[in-house]
């Protein structure tokens, strides 16, 4: 059930139940080249989900589906209950986009283009909300867009994706361009948000950001799904990052063993890996070895999401 | 039609509009400029233009060289070209670039991303390609109904001045639509200009010479510019209307097909 306001959001009773986005079966082929393969994807109301891979992996062509800007070659895609394709205009009333190119009309004013965008959305007194956000981000809405640096533009590009209070927000890359005290301003902005009923749909190849702003992520691997996984559980997976120091000679034969991945020899007879075995297997392994030094820790969600792409 | 989006590109494309109908206009004023000293130097000029292969003086619509000697004949062998290539040009060019500029602009994501259908996009823009098209040849056509009046010293006809500007407005229509149509069917969107000046250059290329060489006279028929009547000076001057569906029926028939194309575009940034 959806736990944010319906009324601000516009969304009716007889979506309540089902996830603000639900993907089935979703592909998309450009001629015999893949772009997505039979993706299912379920994002809830009120969730700020991640959605991490590398380039050409899918994440821009699940993201333009939605948007509709391009079509899939079969599946279906639904937001809100409404389907991506036939309803369009209708879901784009209550959804709020940031591209990853922060390309606005060059030949306009940073106002001006607001302006154009809020009348789309039939805004009376959006300029309180425009000042409002300008303020926040230090934007100058007095110039030109071709003179705005990268990072200013995206400022553009962020303020016109909320200015009608939408109930979703699909973000593609959002934080290209801005500086650490800005990307700051932005999660706590969408943290904010968040808090009053927001839903986010956060892609981004930046695992540290998705780990500290999102509830839930999706990898995406070569078109299809790999894993969905709540963040804190995708942190408890078996997987521990090891490092051991020997007083001998290492063997990396030793570590032949079931689970061990990512073996890194350091000099000065050390050794890392990443382990996601039966840990007592790694212990039997090491029996009968001088051990100077053992740490097994909870590996970066950067180590984690390598590692899945190994699979 | 979107009246936000309208206004956003009458805007955009104001200066572009104001621009060629500036330089017509000039050469239209400039050109009929000329003819007092034309009519004074008469038989000078004749002598000369007689050594002009007949053809060419027939693909201008002149059965007779005394036809130049007429305000509205020398109005028509002089400045319809103008109207009619430029005006092409101005039309091919703002109408193939209007949907892929959002497109190679990377706009497109932030126009197909607001509450507003793809159809409402096309004909939006439609209107505003018809729009301009229709603010120059009515700038341009006054201009050079005054400029003729004011040269020849006297009151020109009306009639066969709203028919050849008819012609030359359905004319730029026509590759209004053409510009629309390779806008559509190109895959990955890149800027379409040169291709689309060159193929007004290309179809008035095969008119001139289909009309000064009788071998190829019927490749002209492949060619628009063909379809446009330029005998103004002729009594029983009028709209054909094999001529009006051959341009209203292509032109419609190009816009249609664009229309569906751009429904099912998937649209790259």
């Amino acid at each position: 059930m959806f736990n944010f306001n319906p009324i601000a959001t516009g969304i009716e009773s007889d979506f309540m139940n089902e996830p603000v986005i639900d993907i089935e079966d979703l592909s998309k082929f450009y001629g015999k080249a893949r772009g997505i393969d039979h993706i299912n994807l379920d994002v809830h109301a009120g969730e700020i989900f991640g959605f991490i891979g590398p380039n050409g992996a899918g994440k821009s062509t699940t993201i333009r589906i939605l948007m509709s800007l391009i079509f899939p070659t079969s599946g279906s895609a639904k937001i809100m209950g409404m389907d991506v394709i036939r309803q369009a205009k209708e879901i784009k009333r209550k959804v709020g986009y940031i591209p990853s190119d922060a390309n606005a009309y060059q030949w306009m004013g940073v106002n001006e283009f607001l302006d154009y965008c809020l009348r789309f959305h039939r805004i009376q007194d959006g300029r309180k909300r425009v000042d409002e956000l300008a303020k926040l981000f230090e934007l100058d809405l007095t110039r030109k867009i071709s003179d705005l640096s990268m990072g200013n533009k995206k400022k553009v590009s962020i303020i016109q994706s909320l200015l009608h209070n939408p109930g979703l927000l699909i973000m593609d890359e959002p934080t290209t361009g801005l500086d650490p005290l800005m990307q700051s301003v932005l999660f706590e902005l969408l943290r904010t948000e968040n808090r009053n009923g927001l839903t986010i749909f956060f892609s981004s190849h930046h695992l540290s950001e998705v780990q500290m702003l999102c509830k839930r992520v999706a990898i995406i691997k070569e078109g299809n799904i790999i894993r969905v996984e709540d963040i804190d559980t995708l942190r408890k997976k078996q997987l521990k990052k090891v490092f051991i120091e020997l007083d001998e000679p290492v063997d990396i034969e030793t570590f032949n063993i079931s689970g061990a991945e990512n073996l890194s020899l350091v000099p000065g007879n050390k050794i890392s890996l990443l382990f996601s075995g039966n840990i007592s297997d790694l212990i039997k392994a090491l029996s009968g070895k001088r051990i100077k030094n053992l740490t097994i820790e909870e590996p970066s969600l950067e180590e984690i999401f390598m590692h899945y792409y190994k699979v | 039609m979107n009246r936000n989006l309208n206004r956003m590109e009458m805007k955009r494309n104001s200066l572009s509009l104001f621009l060629w109908t500036l330089v017509i206009t000039l050469l239209i004023s400039v050109t009929m400029s000329i003819y007092p000293t034309f009519i004074e130097n008469q038989s000078r000029i004749f002598g000369m233009l007689n050594l002009i292969p007949k053809g060419v003086l027939q693909f201008k619509g002149f059965s007779d060289l005394n036809d130049l000697l007429s305000p509205m004949g020398f109005y028509a062998a002089n400045n319809v070209i103008y109207m009619m290539v430029l005006g092409s040009i101005y039309a091919i060019v703002l109408a193939s670039g209007i949907l892929l500029k959002e497109e190679y602009n990377k706009t497109a994501e932030y126009l197909l991303t607001r509450p507003i259908t793809r159809s409402e996009i096309f004909l939006t823009k439609l209107a505003v390609v018809a729009g301009n098209v229709f603010l120059l040849n009515i700038i341009t056509s006054l201009a050079g109904f005054i400029a003729t009046g004011l040269a020849g010293n006297e009151i020109i006809r009306l009639r066969p001045f709203l028919i050849i500007s008819i012609y030359t407005f359905l004319l730029n229509m026509f590759f209004a639509a053409t510009g629309l149509f390779i806008s559509t069917l190109i895959k990955r969107s890149r800027p379409v200009t040169t291709f689309s000046i060159g193929l007004v250059l290309i179809l008035y290329f095969i008119y001139t010479l289909s009309k000064i060489s009788e071998s190829v006279s019927k490749l002209g028929y492949l060619s628009p510019f063909t379809y446009v009547d330029q005998k103004v000076v002729s009594p029983d001057y009028s709209l054909a209307p094999g001529n009006l569906a051959y341009f209203i029926g292509i032109s419609f028939l190009l816009i249609a097909i664009s229309y569906r194309l751009y429904l099912h575009r998937d649209i790259y940034v």
